[in-house]
């Protein structure tokens, strides 16, 4: 008996630890957050500022330009995909298959596109700005630049921050296009349906655009903020730059998950169910 | 008009990756041949197991929950422009089962167990400490790689079934919530419309996915160069390698319909 | 110059410096010796601002600079230079950019920088490695650009972080010559971590013993071999039997 209360009361301790952690944890990366958004301020908003643009070239390059083959592989496959399973869904409960299109371009512009590539970019600029981030902080090159005046957060995170915003929502539209075209050709392929009926784009409402728009924008801020927060955590050497690596991609892609939950959810909610 | 230096890069880029792919064959080679015959060492199996599994359970149920969710938000239109709240389940439960459920959270076990494992190899290769198993004549293929190859397939396996699981109650509660649609409407509309096959068709994916991420993650932990830059560097190439083998097998698997 | 009252710093439950209370004249020059994982790093972060320290003040010049924001310490800093232990140049830039970085960073002229760059590369030994990056030089190399970007912008102080760690021992007494000299000519006060004893007091003329968090002993370097505590004793001469723990 004694056994078994003094391993719940680990367990009540070990979850106390977790949230206590948790908490903490989510303070700090609002903390970056803020951090971030004065540093836009600092460094492009007030007179006097320097607004370097090769930097933020820079990262626009390598978030963006450098996904696009990524994101054009993965995103096209997973359109062929879901159009696929859809359609073996459609032709085995209603038996009609022209409905298709003009339901999945409303999911694919309001959620699947940007969600499916803000994914992808979890993956692969999370872990990038994670372990760029983090390499510099256990090589204290991170306190190098603080040696020298600069603000890590403005250095280091705010033009990750904004290439990513701008690149997010422009590969978001470029995946759900390639998702759109894929599953067209998919549908036409594998279940004949006539290309006409599937692109049918009367049922797109401004509001779905809209929608994805905006979590494309969620995304885009949520990315390079987890995986610079993470980086800036890191410590020791190279087993400390995996972990920060790691943590950045769970971290963003959780995020990623989370935002679209609510977002959509909410949107719903505000629509009246009419989304 | 393309130029040369455009078709230079081309070609270098596709020589980088055939040297992967070719690397990662040779790989899975070698350990489809420590295989055999099936001598794995137990106390790392039992280890890795638990590391890759047990600590995963928390992330992957969250991720599930919310995807089940998604789901049911997502066909809310629809089944109401039908007025069929029966069909809010089967809308929901087919893409969890067969798609969502198992495409997450492989993304998801890439991200935690995956990268995690590129940067414990990759940090024992820079640490030289592959070497040192092999002057103790310690086939590390044998030794390190078979065990975390193995753990991560059967977790994968497990934590997709215990995620779709999750999912689907998540769906439900999220239908109630948001949909208003009552629980038992929703647990005959999965029962009625959902067959083992949809479900299996789910784990059979994840069992793939599972062999594609412990391959890639092995691969460039085992190989990385330089110190903690070039460990980051590899966890970055390893999820990237995962998150396109597993398009390209989910890909393959749904239109063999396994 | 420095000022260190009952400094104390936590890293969770860890107590890595306990009570340091120490002070460096203008122009003197501190050595800070000590086993391994003693604190020694640590103290030099914390005089440089980059750690916080958790109880206690750092006073810099007369002014109580405990607790200033990162935005505050800038001017502070801007007459500090410091030396890392992993050299901490910036991968991503050329030597020359690495150098010139701290005056880039205050608006100077390209030309006054580059000229700058031209003559602390000469003084290191470096003299035409300008456009080299970090990855295609040596440790010792690598040391000697992190103290021409050290000392690019005439710090009043600078800071020595292992200073020689990895080198042989020809290239560590060239390292002491160099900085000697350098600091002959701009009067500069100086602080170095070395675990190297023997070589760092050629440079140094006090050294602090940090041990086990605290700063055990603290004495003029030339009679550091033949310090009235035995620890201390123990420690530069390396003898195996002693009171020295860990």
């Amino acid at each position: 008996m004694k056994l078994v209360i003094d391993s719940l009361f680990g367990r009540i301790t070990a979850i106390g630890v977790y949230v206590v952690g948790g908490v903490r944890a989510t303070f700090e990366l609002w903390m970056v957050f803020v951090g971030t958004i004065a540093g836009i301020w600092r460094m492009y908003g007030r007179r006097g500022a320097s607004r370097p643009t090769g930097a933020l070239v820079e990262q626009l390059h390598i978030i963006g330009n450098r996904s696009l083959l990524f994101i054009t592989v993965t995103i096209g496959f997973i359109g062929m995909v879901m159009i696929y399973q859809a359609c073996l869904q459609f032709s085995r409960s209603i038996g009609d298959l022209s409905q298709v299109g003009v339901q999945f371009v409303r999911l694919i512009i309001s959620d699947f596109g940007p969600t499916l590539t803000a994914m992808m970019l979890a993956t692969r600029v999370g872990a990038g700005i994670a372990a760029e981030i983090g390499s510099m902080k256990v090589t204290e090159q991170v306190d190098a630049l603080r040696m020298s005046g600069v603000l890590p957060v403005d250095y280091l995170l705010v033009p990750r921050f904004l290439a990513s915003i701008i690149m997010t929502l422009a590969l978001s539209i470029l995946g759900a296009a390639i998702m759109y075209g894929a599953g067209g050709l998919t549908a036409y392929l594998s279940f004949g349906v006539n290309p006409r009926i599937f692109f049918d784009l009367s049922f797109v409402q401004p509001r779905h655009v809209i929608l994805g728009l905006l979590k494309a924008l969620a995304y885009g801020a949520a990315i390079p903020i987890v995986s610079g927060f993470c980086g800036l955590r890191a410590r020791g050497s190279s087993e400390g730059v995996g972990w920060a690596t790691t943590a950045a991609v769970v971290g963003s892609s959780f995020a990623v998950i989370s935002l679209d939950f609510f977002l959509s959810v909410g949107a719903l909610w505000l629509l009246k169910g009419d989304l | 008009m393309i130029g040369e230096r455009t078709v230079t890069l081309v070609g270098t880029r596709a020589v980088a990756v055939s040297r992967e792919v070719g690397g990662i064959t040779i790989l899975f080679g070698q350990i489809l041949r420590a295989l055999l015959p099936p001598r794995i060492d137990g106390r790392e199996l039992v280890k890795n197991l638990h590391k890759m599994g047990n600590r995963s359970v928390p992330i992957v149920a969250l991720t599930a929950f919310f995807a089940g969710g998604l789901m049911v938000v997502q066909s809310a239109p629809f089944v109401k422009r039908l007025d069929a709240t029966s069909l809010a389940g089967w809308a929901a439960g087919y893409a969890v089962l067969r798609e969502v459920g198992p495409i997450l959270i492989a993304l998801m076990f890439s991200g935690r167990v995956g990268a995690n494992n590129t940067a414990e190899l990759g940090t024992m290769t820079v640490t030289e400490q592959l070497d040192g198993l092999r002057a103790l004549a310690i086939d590390p293929i044998r030794y390190l790689i078979v065990p975390r190859v193995v753990s991560m397939m059967v977790m994968l396996v497990c934590l997709t079934v215990i995620g779709d699981l999750v999912a689907l109650v998540g769906a439900a509660i999220v239908a109630k919530a948001v949909l208003n649609i009552e629980f038992g409407i929703m647990y005959g509309s999965f029962t009625e419309n959902l067959t083992p096959h949809d479900f299996l068709h789910g784990v059979y994916k994840s069992l793939a996915f599972g062999w594609a991420i412990a391959v890639t993650s092995c691969y460039f932990g085992v190989t990385v160069r330089g110190g903690a830059v070039g460990v980051g560097r590899a966890v970055n190439a390893a999820v990237v390698a995962a998150a396109v083998s597993v398009m390209l097998i989910d890909f393959f698997l749904t239109y063999l319909n396994v | 110059m420095i000022q260190l009252h009952d400094v104390g710093v936590r890293f969770g439950a860890r107590q890595v410096l306990d009570a340091v209370t120490l002070s460096v004249p203008r122009g003197g020059r501190l050595g800070v010796i000590g086993p391994a994982a003693a604190g020694k790093s640590v103290l030099v972060k914390v005089i440089a601002g980059l750690v916080a320290p958790t109880t206690g003040r750092l006073v810099i010049d007369g002014i109580d600079v405990t607790g200033f924001s990162e935005e505050r310490l800038a001017p502070v800093r801007a007459r500090i230079g410091m030396l890392f232990q992993n050299y901490a140049l910036y991968d991503f830039l050329s030597v020359e950019g690495n150098v010139g970085f701290p005056l880039v960073r205050r608006g100077e002229p390209a030309d006054r920088v580059a000229t700058r760059v031209r003559d602390r590369l000469r003084a290191v030994g470096l003299a035409g490695s300008e456009a080299k990056l970090p990855s295609q030089l040596s440790g010792g190399m690598k040391k000697r650009v992190g103290i021409a970007r050290a000392t690019i912008a005439a710090p009043e102080l600078v800071l020595y972080d292992e200073p020689t760690a990895g080198l042989d021992p020809v290239t560590t007494s060239k390292m002491y010559d160099l900085l000697r000299a350098d600091h002959e000519r701009s009067g500069a006060t100086a602080i170095a971590v070395s675990s190297d004893v023997a070589a760092l007091i050629t440079f140094v003329d006090t050294v602090v013993f940090v041990y086990q968090g605290r700063a055990h002993y603290q004495g003029p370097a030339a009679t550091v071999a033949d310090a009235p505590d035995p620890v201390v004793r123990q420690f530069v001469r390396g003898a195996l039997d002693g009171p020295l723990v860990g």
